[in-house]
């Protein structure tokens, strides 16, 4: 079974390699701002930059590839599995590097994005990425962007490696419960992510406080500025035990390159719908892995039935895709607004609206603090009115130092009236007469695409007849 | 009403502003407008000003030394725009800016300075796209990427490619308003207008496909989810105007 395949064409190993890379999620090139390098290929923008969008609308900012799919693992989740009868590759290092930085010159990619089965063992497979990745910075002169992904079990000095080579450095939590995790991915432990994980944001910290820096990551936007956000002093941060973060081995090769340990981070992905997490749970963990490790980012990817297996929801199972977006929605609230887990969610309603987004849905419940006052407001409390941004909150903020600001200033701004008019005013006026009332305000926003998208996830409601009473809020009182 | 008009370009349009200004007519009582013009009106004293370099060096540093330096570049960003009342707004935004200083560009309060900020993040936006979509062509050791926006975005686009490939020879050319950015290895770019010779040379290049443009098609086919498909996400984020010169969209013809 094991083909080595060396003489697959360059064409089909990509497509087959790629094809087994797509169900990861990550595909960002932000986080780090390094210009470029004469002699060198590349740089960085903070901001990242998406190159192209694919048939399934995602953005390709790196080129996602595994450096096998060969694997010794059995997930059950995963396409990839030891048990799947699906045609192998193995990509040399040479190849990668060549692929990755023709591509670069083109623009059709802003860096590589390298993961992989566990070839032989997880020693061997991040010996072998290491490799590549030393190969792409030294020979090549590569400058750009580069996401790692640590496999599972790889030993301490290897994983060292990997971090300075690379910008970001991630491992897959898959599922956020060590039940979930010994019921779909048996050959995984939660102490082989978690300790890992842990090890990374120590040095990522030893390293930035060596150089100067906060230990903990710059947060981007207002957000630093936020008192009662998850990142800031106020909030009970569970340090992470870094009492034995990597020694810095100054005889090695890779710290003669002289880069710093993954300097964007670190990020990690979980499977929404395969296992029964409600989305507390999953909320509640991202909050945790934020606060204790620093992560940058938490990605989730909606579960994808490829795999027959008892243990997993059957093969004709819609995509959770509208729960995943709902998802990220709450995730944007904790990392950009100021939000808690436990004010998204709370244990008696442990699962999103489907019909609003989170941000709408808390508003809903707090109407006893609405209307704001738009010229008056303080930042905390206009980043919580739905159809304002941290965007829309910076552009008031420097527009009211020169003046009132009203509608018409507001609809240019950009600011999403449609759904910030119910609860604001300008200058002690709203822009309609309408009730400040939970029923009205929730049938305004539950427009008709959205009770399109509502009715296509929830099988429950499809083929339903509308009612002109319950649907158009016409019932009489 | 007095009217001055000058062909597009920053010096013509900076010279187009000594003038009006030193006409001294009172600025409710003009109007700047970039040629070619669309329907004139009789009433309306119609003025050509004729770029002038010293002119336009004054206005530049008085604006410099008056207000600032950040101000300046940003009506020169304002300045790549294609939309019509664009001198017009430069114009009155100068206004303001010798009034209240560099905050001026804050004062959403003023129609002009809104006005201005639409012009400018439609400039940014456009010029952040092509950033993202420009797609390179190989020649032996020349990269050559095509492209045609709406406003002369490529003199933003000449440092972010300098830094991005510092070593490599690269031009980048619009094909719109014929001007291109030159890279020679390891030397800054420059800008160079291109004449009709040079231009049907140039349109040559996009016809080689080389097998790293097929293999990026493959990769783009592939790394798809299937199940996930959304047509309408992807056409938002990549509009059919952006494609025409993204190799990952174009037929190949050889079947």
């Amino acid at each position: 079974m094991y083909d080595l395949s060396a003489n697959d064409s360059l064409k089909e190993k990509l497509t087959i390699l790629s094809d087994a890379a797509k169900y990861d999620v990550a595909c960002t090139s932000s986080g780090v701002s390094r210009g470029g390098k004469e002699g060198f290929l590349g740089n960085s923008v903070a901001a990242g930059v998406c190159h192209a969008f694919s048939a399934d609308g995602r953005c390709i900012s790196l080129l996602k590839i595994l450096m096998t799919n060969h694997c010794i693992y059995d997930c059950k989740y995963c396409k990839n599995r030891v048990s799947n009868d699906v045609e192998r590759a193995l990509f040399t290092p040479e190849e990668i590097c060549t692929l990755t930085i023709e591509f670069y010159k083109r623009n059709y990619i802003e860096g590589l994005f390298l993961s992989s089965g566990v070839y032989k063992n997880p020693d061997y497979t991040m010996e072998k990425i290491c490799e590549t990745l030393r190969l792409l910075r030294t020979k090549y002169k590569f400058n750009g962007y580069i996401h790692v992904k640590a496999i599972p079990g790889a030993s301490e000095e290897l994983l060292y490696s990997a971090g300075l080579l690379a910008d970001r450095i991630s491992i897959n939590m898959e599922l956020p419960t060590e039940q979930s995790l010994s019921k779909l991915a048996p050959n995984k432990t939660m102490k082989n992510i978690i300790e890992p994980m842990n090890r990374i944001s120590g040095t990522i910290a030893g390293h930035r406080v060596a150089i100067g820096k906060s230990a903990r990551m710059e947060r981007c936007g207002i957000n630093k500025h936020l008192v009662n956000s998850i990142f800031g002093p106020e909030a009970g941060r569970i340090e992470g035990s870094s009492d034995q973060p990597f020694l810095y081995p100054a005889e090695r090769n890779d710290a003669l390159l002289r880069r710093p340990f993954a300097p964007a981070g670190q990020s990690t992905q979980m499977i929404i719908g395969a296992s029964n997490e409600t989305d507390l749970e999953l909320i509640r963990t991202t909050q945790a892995l934020y606060q204790s490790f620093d992560l940058k980012r938490v990605f989730y990817s909606a579960y994808i039935p490829i795999n027959d297996d008892d243990t997993l929801p059957g093969k004709d199972t819609p995509v959770p895709l509208l729960r995943e977006h709902r998802l990220y929605q709450a995730d944007w609230l904790l990392r950009y607004y100021g939000f808690g887990a436990e004010e998204i969610l709370t244990k008696d309603n442990p699962f999103l609206d489907y019909r609003v987004d989170p941000k709408c849905f808390w508003a809903l419940n707090h109407l006893d603090i609405f209307p704001v006052e738009i010229n008056r407001a303080p930042v905390e409390m206009l980043l919580r009115v739905p159809g304002i941004g941290p965007t829309s909150v910076k552009r008031i903020i420097s527009a009211r130092r020169y003046g009132n600001v009203n509608f018409e200033m507001l609809k240019r701004m950009h600011v999403v009236l449609k759904r910030a008019q119910y609860f604001i005013t300008c200058n002690g006026k709203m822009l309609n007469r309408t009730p400040i009332e939970q029923r009205f305000i929730m049938g305004q926003l539950t427009d008709l695409e959205h009770r399109e998208v509502y009715q296509i996830e929830d099988s429950l409601n499809t083929g339903r007849q509308m009612s002109l009473f319950s649907d158009c809020n016409l019932e009489m009182a | 009403m007095t009217i001055f008009t000058c062909a597009p370009g920053w010096e013509a349009m900076l010279t187009c502003i000594y003038e009006a200004s030193e006409s001294k007519l009172g600025y409710k009582n003009i109007r700047l407008l970039l040629e070619p013009l669309g329907q004139q009106s009789f009433l309306d004293e119609y003025i050509h000003v004729e770029p002038d370099e010293a002119k336009a060096e004054k206005v530049a540093t008085s604006i410099i030394r008056g207000i600032s330096y950040h101000f300046y570049q940003e009506l020169a960003y304002t300045a790549m725009a294609y939309e019509e009342d664009v001198l017009d707004n430069i114009y009155h935004v100068l206004l303001l800016g010798f009034r209240f200083g560099e905050n001026a560009l804050k004062m959403v309060q003023y129609r002009d300075i809104i006005r201005n900020r639409e012009i400018r993040a439609r400039v940014v936006r456009e010029a952040e796209r092509f950033r993202e979509i420009l797609r390179f062509h190989q020649l032996g050791n020349l990269y050559v990427a095509h492209f045609e926006p709406k406003s002369r975005v490529a003199s933003y686009l000449g440092p972010l490619f300098q830094d991005r490939m510092p070593s490599e020879n690269f031009m980048i050319v619009d094909d719109v308003h014929r001007e291109a950015v030159v890279h020679r290895k390891n030397e800054p770019y420059y800008m160079w207008q291109i004449n009709d010779r040079e231009f049907a040379r140039l349109a040559q290049t996009e016809e080689e496909n080389d097998e790293y443009t097929d293999l990026w098609k493959a990769f783009f086919d592939s790394i798809a989810i299937k199940e996930r498909a959304n047509e309408k996400c992807q056409m938002s984020h990549f509009p059919l105007w952006a494609r025409k010169h993204a190799v990952e969209f174009t037929i190949d013809e050889r079947g």
